[in-house]
């Protein structure tokens, strides 16, 4: 309880840490509706590949994502680490985006946040805007705006 | 005094009141001697004056007080309706509308007082009272008071207005054997819950009869806004002491006392009104005589509350909150998931073989389709609430562009979804606009073609299936293909070739592109090339469609086709690969099982030949992108839909079943995929996507 007040503090942001690959990417806590596990998911028909389909969360039908898809990276592989986190954003709705395996949650202070420079061309660079440093070493932050902004 | 929180009921029931007064002048208009019309508009404009008096909008209470004077004054035959004096009610109409709406954006009724308006009114009731009112001194008193008392100014009216709907009261009432009775009753000053006592004199009184007017008003006394004392005036076939001894009885009322009135109270109270409205009336006093004034208005209100119970027509209504309903219905949703849930169990083998569970099962289901189907009842509405403004809308259409038309409906009784009714209003107009404008000829090109003068518009509302289709159609000149290719081709939006191999359907349905009107020139009415498009966004919007059938020189048809729920529906499983899927039932026409060598190619299109017609078919596994488990030589599983009058039949491998499903929205990020209109959670928790079987065909 103590580590989520300090959470809260201003200049200080809490991370999940995810893991795609041997990368780990930092997603900004306040976006985070739910982390479950991986269930069934209903394909939806003609929509971009790494839209996944549809789960039932609780009673609600939320569209889920593959992150790994979505950033140019390899075809998910479901195991028994994979998990969905849902996520919820007021442009773009509730929505869930599938990770291999979920850390841990991380706080840092602005000190600890660097801007990635811009010149960093590769596809799914973009993505990412900043880098975070901390004992477990770099973490990758996404913009979940740019991420969850469907490409044409 | 502080109204607020009267303000939303205020506004609806001035938005009804409105609505009726629209209807009635217009039958007014076809029927100038309808008493109970006549009776019905006075009724309206009354209760309006009185609402507006209530929430201290007084710029509104003038104008309808004024309408009121001049309906009075035909009830009592000495105005004759004549066509002017409808053109001015329309028009005061349209200015109360102003003041509503002003009234629901800020609260304010704005600053427009309507003189003009206001004059005419006034000259059409002294135009009249010159010529009618000698031979009215003798018959009506009441008559002779009106004018006198216009002279004066406004406010003088209300009391007698007042009075005379009180006398009016009193003697139906004495036509009934009913009486009145003046009481006053003296509440004990210890008592300490003096509202709640009075609440309880209330009760007594209407086991005897009915209140019709309370001094101190009955929002001031449940308030306690009264001393010890307070008086009302009931109407009642009981003797009075009866009634005295029923009062008596409530603890801690000190005394009851009262009499029979009679006709002479009647003058003397309402003498004694007009009295007290002329020294309100003085300028000095504007701040006062606005609070006054509230008071014998509110105690109007209930009165005709009292007289909508009595009247057999009115229908008995609740207002909620439409979220409320919609919390409601999300839990109906809930249960009926927790129901297919429990179906799906009991299927399982373990569980059949216990006795008694799956009856048990079975009345859980009827119990829950039908509380489904109240929950439903309660959202819908007949359009009837929307349609109704269209005959005077057609009406000023007439005036306005010089053509002759009248507008026939049926179907007003149609009932839909609560927010579909909100958003179909628009749509509809811009249709009938439409037809008004571009589809009727005018007068002389209809003579000159043989048809009747008067063009006829048509709208029409019906349900079909699991769809509610409303029409507009007119007998006008219906839409010149050639005219609006050559429009298409001039304006860039198809090339000449691309229009060459167009067919006519595709042409038309050019005319749903944004911007796109063949209006020769530009009329207020329509032809800024808003509206087609507009048209069909919104009713796409309410997941509903647009179709034109039209034959040049007869007319067209517009047919606007809306899904009758949007949220539970009575749907067929079936699977394709591995995967299930829902069909809307109400698009279902039949499921047919086809051996795989009746199938024939038209234009290298598969297709089938079922008693006589030919019906192409889709392959379920093509279009969502799968692999059919069938192989291709066994039978086909085909479900024939229809879509309006086009049948088609769509290939799957599997049925499962008839089941209600809850239709669940997949959010804004997958909207994409035009076939699939929604998705529902099954029993066993898993998500299953809808078909839309129209966007297939």
């Amino acid at each position: 309880m103590d580590e989520l007040k300090i959470g809260t503090n201003s200049g200080s942001v809490q991370y999940i840490v995810i893991k795609l690959g041997d990368e780990s990417y930092g997603i900004n806590i306040s976006y985070v509706e739910n982390i479950t596990r991986m269930v069934h998911i209903t394909r939806v028909p003609k929509v971009a590949n790494y839209l996944k389909g549809v789960i039932n969360l609780r009673g609600e039908v939320v569209p889920v994502m593959s992150l790994r898809l979505k950033m140019g990276l390899d075809e998910d592989e479901y195991t028994k680490n994979t998990r969905v986190i849902i996520l919820k954003l007021e442009q773009h709705g509730t929505i869930g985006i599938i990770v291999d395996e979920v850390k841990e949650v991380v706080t840092l202070e602005e000190g600890q946040i660097e801007k990635v420079s811009a010149d960093a061309n590769t596809e799914h660079s973009n993505y990412v805007v900043s880098v975070g440093k901390c004992d477990q070493g770099l973490i990758s932050l996404l913009d979940l705006n740019a991420v969850l902004t469907e490409q044409v | 005094m502080d109204v607020s929180q009267y303000l939303e009921i205020f506004l609806d029931e001035t938005k009804e009141h409105l609505q009726s007064l629209n209807t009635q002048i217009l039958e007014l208009e076809q029927d100038s001697e309808n008493m109970d019309t006549i009776n019905e508009i006075f009724r309206a404009a009354h209760s309006l004056k009185g609402m507006a008096g209530t929430m201290g909008y007084k710029r509104m209470q003038n104008l309808t007080h004024d309408m009121e004077n001049v309906f009075s004054e035909v009830r009592n035959g000495n105005i004759k309706v004549q066509p002017n004096m409808i053109d001015i009610l329309f028009q005061c109409l349209d200015a109360l509308e102003e003041y509503t709406t002003s009234i629901q954006e800020s609260a304010d009724e704005g600053t427009n007082d309507n003189e003009p308006l206001i004059k005419a009114l006034n000259d059409i009731l002294n135009g009249n009272s010159g010529d009618a009112a000698p031979e009215a001194k003798e018959e009506a008193p009441a008559a002779k008071e009106a004018p006198k008392a216009a002279e004066a100014g406004n406010d003088k009216w209300k009391s007698i207005k007042l009075s005379d709907t009180e006398k009016s009261l009193y003697e139906a009432a004495k036509a009934e054997g009913k009486k009145f009775y003046g009481i006053t009753v003296n509440v004990q000053e210890s008592c300490i819950l003096k509202a709640a006592r009075a609440f309880l004199v209330f009760k007594a009184l209407e086991e005897h009869g009915e209140i019709i007017v309370s001094n101190p008003s009955s929002q001031d006394i449940e308030d306690e806004k009264f001393e010890f004392d307070f008086s009302v005036i009931v109407v009642s076939e009981d003797n009075l002491d009866d009634i005295l001894a029923s009062v008596k009885n409530v603890s801690e009322i000190a005394d009851a006392h009262g009499a029979e009135m009679t006709d002479a109270d009647f003058t003397v109270s309402a003498a004694e009104e007009v009295k007290e409205e002329v020294q309100e009336t003085k300028p000095a006093e504007a701040e006062v005589k606005e609070e006054k004034k509230a008071v014998p208005a509110k105690t109007e209100a209930p009165k005709n509350e009292k007289k909508a119970v009595a009247k057999p027509v009115v229908n008995r209504t609740v207002r909620v909150d439409i979220e409320k309903l919609d919390s409601l219905m999300n839990l109906v949703s809930e249960l009926i998931i927790a129901k297919n849930s429990l179906v799906s169990a009991t299927n399982s083998a373990e569980n059949v073989q216990k006795d008694g569970y799956a009856e048990h099962i079975e009345y859980l289901e009827s119990v829950t389709t039908s509380l489904h189907e109240s929950v439903m009842k309660v959202r819908m509405v007949p359009i009837e609430s929307v349609v109704s403004k269209f005959p005077r809308m057609i009406r000023d259409l007439q005036k306005s562009l010089g053509k002759k038309m009248e507008l026939y409906m049926s179907g007003e009784e149609t009932e839909l979804d609560r927010t579909v009714v909100d958003e179909i209003g628009d749509p509809l107009m811009h249709l009938l606009r439409n037809a008004a404008d571009h589809g009727l000829e005018s007068a002389e090109v209809r003579k000159e073609r043989g048809k009747p003068e008067v063009g006829s518009i048509f709208l029409d509302a019906y349900q079909d299936g699991n769809n509610v289709v409303i029409e507009v159609r007119d007998d006008g000149n219906g839409i010149d293909v050639e005219k609006v290719k050559n429009k298409a081709i001039e304006r860039g939006t198809i090339t000449p070739e691309q229009a060459a191999n167009m067919s006519s359907k595709e042409i038309i349905d050019l005319l749903f592109l944004p911007s796109f009107s063949t209006a020769q020139k530009i009329s207020e009415v329509s032809g800024r090339g808003v509206g087609l498009d507009v048209v069909k966004s919104k009713i796409e919007a309410l997941s509903g469609e647009v179709e034109v059938k039209t034959k040049l020189g007869e007319g067209s048809t517009w047919s606007v086709r809306l899904p009758l729920t949007l949220a539970i529906i009575q749907a067929l499983m079936v699977t394709v690969g591995n995967e299930k899927y829902a069909i809307s039932l109400g698009s279902i026409q039949t499921i047919e099982n086809i051996p795989a060598n009746e199938i024939q190619y038209v234009q290298s299109k598969e297709v089938i030949t079922l008693r006589g017609s030919v019906i192409p078919i889709i392959r379920l596994s093509d279009v969502v992108e799968t692999q059919s488990v069938k192989s291709p030589e066994d039978n086909l599983m085909v479900v024939i839909v229809k879509k309006g009058d086009k049948l088609a039949g769509i290939v799957v491998d599997e049925l499962i079943g008839q089941q209600e499903i809850v239709i669940k929205s997949m959010g804004k990020y997958i909207s994409k995929c035009k076939f699939i209109s929604g998705a529902t959670i099954l029993g066993d928790g898993e998500v299953a996507l809808i078909l839309d079987a129209n966007a297939l065909i």
